[in-house]
């Protein structure tokens, strides 16, 4: 290793900026150093230029403006190839491993002798590297059958096998399970604590970076607006820097709503994959939260609601009518269903969000002869941007290059323009920034109040009890309990979905 | 603003297909006219030319169809053969209407069977396709029993005999209608109420040119067979359903992302299966045709038609992944196809090179459509961070890969 990289940092970032063509400023002005031995938190609001800055540093783009020093002298990263030949090292939530080979063939993936492979040598290697972060794993397990999790820290295997000296870990925790969430966190600490390797760390999630981080860099809209260090850290600073002067997302539910008549009627609902089945009432203007742990079968659940998956047995009614097994007798029923993942299952990317917004009812949205009606369809869409605060260059703007607060917006506009008596919502939160995040609680407890019947599931348990009227708690496909959220503390819920309760 | 959107939908990813086909054309004008060739631009060699194209424009119109929904079918020529051969057969014995009754029963069968395979029993499409395609030839060979087949009826030669004529005042009626059309387009385009110009506002200010063009400079050219005209017809009819039906939106919805729009409430079987229905009835339709144009079939008749369907849909730009294209891009595509040929052969420079030429044309088609849509001058070039990266890295790692291999 550089003999000097004690002194130097081993990335610094000077000045940079990056304006994209549309015009978009996504970085004004950054500075920063990220030095070895330190695990360095990089957090921000959706929006605020981390992806940027992660993609700069990763070779992925190159700034408009300003430069990257790699230990101590300019660099001028054209390809990710580039900037990996150097030691920076990206491992993504999604990271790409080939799932046909073993562990240890992914880890050495192109190196060394490309005609003799010798597994022994390597198997030594590789017992070498796990004891560097403090992880163990079968090397001769087939990738394909690994968690996320797993695949994740056989990445960090493969870019410490390169000689990576800047790790960079995007969102390593957001969809694993905590056990997997301490491993991978524990290697992000042995990782800096062996001293040459600097690792930064891209979350969202506070707790993680409060745990495990010495440096914090703070972005807000494409400038860095505070750097915390050991001393001056504090969960309420870093969320100060993040939100700036907007509001905090978790607001007490203060006017309760007039509650009305039973609006959905879930009657011994059951399928394929859960224990019991499940009978649920919801009146209209109240919010049913449902509180469950990953796998606890809360996507199921709304999705057999929704008529999205295969019901063994049982009825869902709506109005007192009975709703057919399907997402289009759903649909037309009044039921609406915002799905956890957006990209995939709530809109199309490529599309406009007046096209987005239109397609959950083109039925209302056309004139006679199923021709459509282009001119009711965009005012729908401005009439949204406007009333939600979708901030977008237009209604013409591809709903990919929106940020996830906007595009859960335009899912959200998808349902509430058209008739709906139900909404069902699976993490309508989830991977939006905290200003979103208040946004879109207000418009739940808005359309509650306007008589709709919601189903929520949020795994943030400050924010169900906020909106919540009501929480049902899952467990194992199951409903094993129910609480008041007056009467109860996130601690207490949580012990409950973790069955001490 | 408006023409700024004009010029977006005049790059070479939306309109390469165009360009394509004229500097075809204006090749072959020249290469013709040094060698003292008779005129390349006649009207006897245009209509030839639309003539010849014209029943694989049609199953283009339908592969890209099928293509939007997500789906692939190879089954077209086969089934086009088959329609043909039955008919051919048994029209002398039951009379012309059974006759066309069973070619078209064919298509509807097959495009159901292919249908319900590849929706419902969850086959891969390009194999059930496969599969279809080959057993339904081993069906022509066992119904011919490996000989052509000739029929004494001459009704079916009628569907290819054909010459229709279109008036001069009906064709400048409908230029009129196009450009009146275009002209309210324009002047809509700068309120946020209409979508942006885009092609086919492009398409329009083309068709009301020709139409007002042609019936006046080459009026000749109004008179073309019923296969052409049913080209265009079809062409123009499939495009306008697709763009402004209900129907036409979902399907794109559909073959973009099946979920979503599962989720959304659209039936995703129906559109998932209904273009593989009506890719085999226009495949039997067109079977009747070629079987009307000798009058006669081998057995072996249209044997990989289906690739240079195929290959016509992919110049027009149609996406094999689902949920873009555009029929109209797709005849044009057929078109620089028949071009190439016909060209070879008025050239005389032997049709060996012919094959060399139209494989090397659809792959600089598609690169130039890659490396177009790739061009950083795209608009909103910020694709999700999580692709980039994921793709960034796959090709460091074959990068890496080439470096030690």
């Amino acid at each position: 290793m550089n003999t000097g990289s004690l002194a130097l940092p081993a990335l610094e970032v000077r000045n940079v900026t990056k304006t994209y063509p549309g015009g978009t400023q996504a970085l004004r002005g950054v500075s920063m150093r990220v030095e070895p031995g330190v695990v360095h938190g990089l957090v921000g609001a959706n929006g605020a230029g981390k992806s940027t800055l992660i993609k700069i540093i990763a070779g992925a783009e190159r700034p408009t403006d300003g430069s990257l020093l790699w230990r101590g002298s300019p660099v001028d990263w054209k390809r990710p190839a580039d900037a990996g030949a150097a030691g920076v090292a990206v491992v993504h939530q999604q990271s790409p491993v080939a799932p046909g080979l073993n562990v240890l063939e992914n880890v050495y993936l192109g190196q060394g002798s490309p005609i003799v492979w010798r597994p022994r040598d390597r198997s030594r290697e590789f017992a070498d590297l796990c004891g560097r972060i403090g992880f163990s794993i079968d090397p001769y397990a087939s990738v394909a059958g690994l968690s996320i999790g797993d695949r994740q820290m056989v990445s960090v295997l493969r870019a410490l096998a390169r000689g990576a000296s800047l790790i960079l870990l995007d969102e390593p925790t957001a969809s694993i399970s905590p056990a997997e969430r301490t491993g991978v966190l524990g290697a992000a600490q042995r990782l800096a604590g062996s001293g040459d390797v600097a690792v930064l760390f891209v979350s969202h999630f506070l707790d993680e970076v409060m745990q495990i981080c010495t440096t914090v860099s703070v972005l807000r809209d494409g400038t860095l607006v505070d750097e915390l260090t050991e001393d001056s850290m504090s969960v309420e600073r870093m969320v100060a820097g993040i939100v700036g002067r907007r509001l905090q997302a978790v607001e007490e539910s203060t006017a309760s709503r007039a509650v009305g008549a039973p609006v959905l009627q879930v009657r011994e609902l059951a399928t394929a994959a859960m224990a019991a089945p499940v009978s649920l009432e919801v009146r209209r203007g109240e919010i049913v939260g449902i509180a469950g742990l990953l796998g606890s079968g809360r996507t199921t659940l709304l999705k057999a609601i929704f008529g999205a998956e295969r019901r063994v047995r049982g009825s869902v009614l709506v109005d007192d009518k009975s709703i057919a097994a399907s997402p289009g007798a759903a649909v037309k029923g009044g039921v609406a269903f915002v799905p956890e993942d957006r990209m995939s299952q709530g809109l199309i990317g490529s599309w406009e969000i007046w096209r987005n917004i239109a397609m959950a009812d083109l039925e209302h949205l056309s004139r006679r002869f199923g021709v459509l009606d282009v001119r009711e369809q965009r005012a729908r869409a401005q009439r949204a941007c406007d009333e939600l605060g979708i901030v977008a260059p237009s209604i013409d703007t591809a709903v990919r290059d929106l940020s996830g607060g906007n595009a859960q917006k335009v899912v959200f506009a998808k349902w509430i323009y058209k008739t709906h008596h139900v909404l069902l919502l699976d993490e309508p939160t989830a991977g939006v920034d905290v200003g979103g995040k208040a946004d879109l609680l207000e418009l739940i407890r808005g359309l509650a109040a306007r008589g709709t019947g919601v189903v929520v599931v949020l795994s943030e348990f400050e924010e169900l009890l906020s909106v919540a009227d009501r929480v049902l708690v899952l467990r194992h496909g199951r409903l094993t309990g129910e609480f008041r959220p007056a009467e109860v503390t996130v601690g207490q819920l949580t012990a409950a979905v973790g069955g001490l309760a | 603003m408006r023409l700024k959107s004009i010029a977006q939908s005049l790059r070479p990813q939306r309109a390469g297909v165009v360009y394509a086909l004229v500097i075809l054309v204006m090749a072959l004008v020249v290469a013709t006219s040094v060698r003292h060739q008779p005129g390349y631009l006649s009207v006897v060699n245009i209509s030839n030319i639309l003539g010849q194209a014209a029943p694989d424009a049609i199953l283009a119109v339908f592969m890209t169809v099928v293509l939007i929904s997500g789906n692939f079918d190879l089954s077209v020529a086969s089934v086009a053969a088959l329609s043909g051969a039955l008919a051919l057969k048994t029209i002398d014995a039951i009379g012309t209407a059974p006759a066309v009754g069973i070619a078209l029963g064919v298509g509807i069968a097959v495009g159901l069977a292919n249908a319900v395979l590849v929706q419902k029993v969850g086959i891969n499409a390009f194999i059930v396709t496969l599969g279809s395609m080959t057993a339904i030839r081993g069906l022509v060979l066992i119904a011919l029993n490996g000989e052509s087949v000739t029929a004494q009826s001459q009704s079916l030669t009628t569907l290819d005999n054909t010459i229709l004529k279109v008036p001069v005042a009906v064709a400048l009626v409908i230029g009129l209608g196009l450009a009146a059309a275009a002209v309210v387009r324009f002047r809509k385009a700068s309120s946020s109420e209409s979508p942006p110009l885009d092609g086919y506002f492009v398409a329009l200010v083309a068709g009301a040119l020709i139409c007002l063009i042609v019936p006046i400079a080459v009026p000749a050219m109004l008179r073309q067979s019923l296969p052409v005209w049913l080209m265009i017809w079809i062409g123009v009819a499939v495009s306008v359903g697709l763009r402004f039906l209900v129907v036409g939106r979902n399907l794109y919805a559909v073959g973009s992302n099946a979920e979503a729009a599962r989720l959304s409430g659209i039936s995703v079987s129906w559109y998932k299966m209904a273009p593989f229905v009506m890719s085999a009835v226009a495949a039997a339709g067109v079977g009747l045709v070629y079987a009307g144009r000798f009058n006669s079939l081998d057995p072996n008749a249209l044997t990989g038609e289906e690739l240079t369907v195929i290959a016509a849909a992919i110049l027009g730009g149609t996406s094999l992944f689902g949920g873009s294209g555009f029929v109209g891009k797709s005849v044009l595509g057929t078109v620089i196809l028949f071009t190439l040929s016909n060209g070879f052969n008025v050239l005389n420079l032997g049709s060996n090179y012919q094959y060399v030429v139209q494989g090397a044309v659809l792959i600089a088609a598609s690169a130039v459509y890659m490396v177009a849509a790739k061009s950083p001058s795209r608009k909103g070039a910020a694709p999700s961070p999580s692709s980039t990266v994921a793709v960034d890295q796959a090709v460091e790692q074959r990068e890496s890969v080439d470096v030690h291999g």
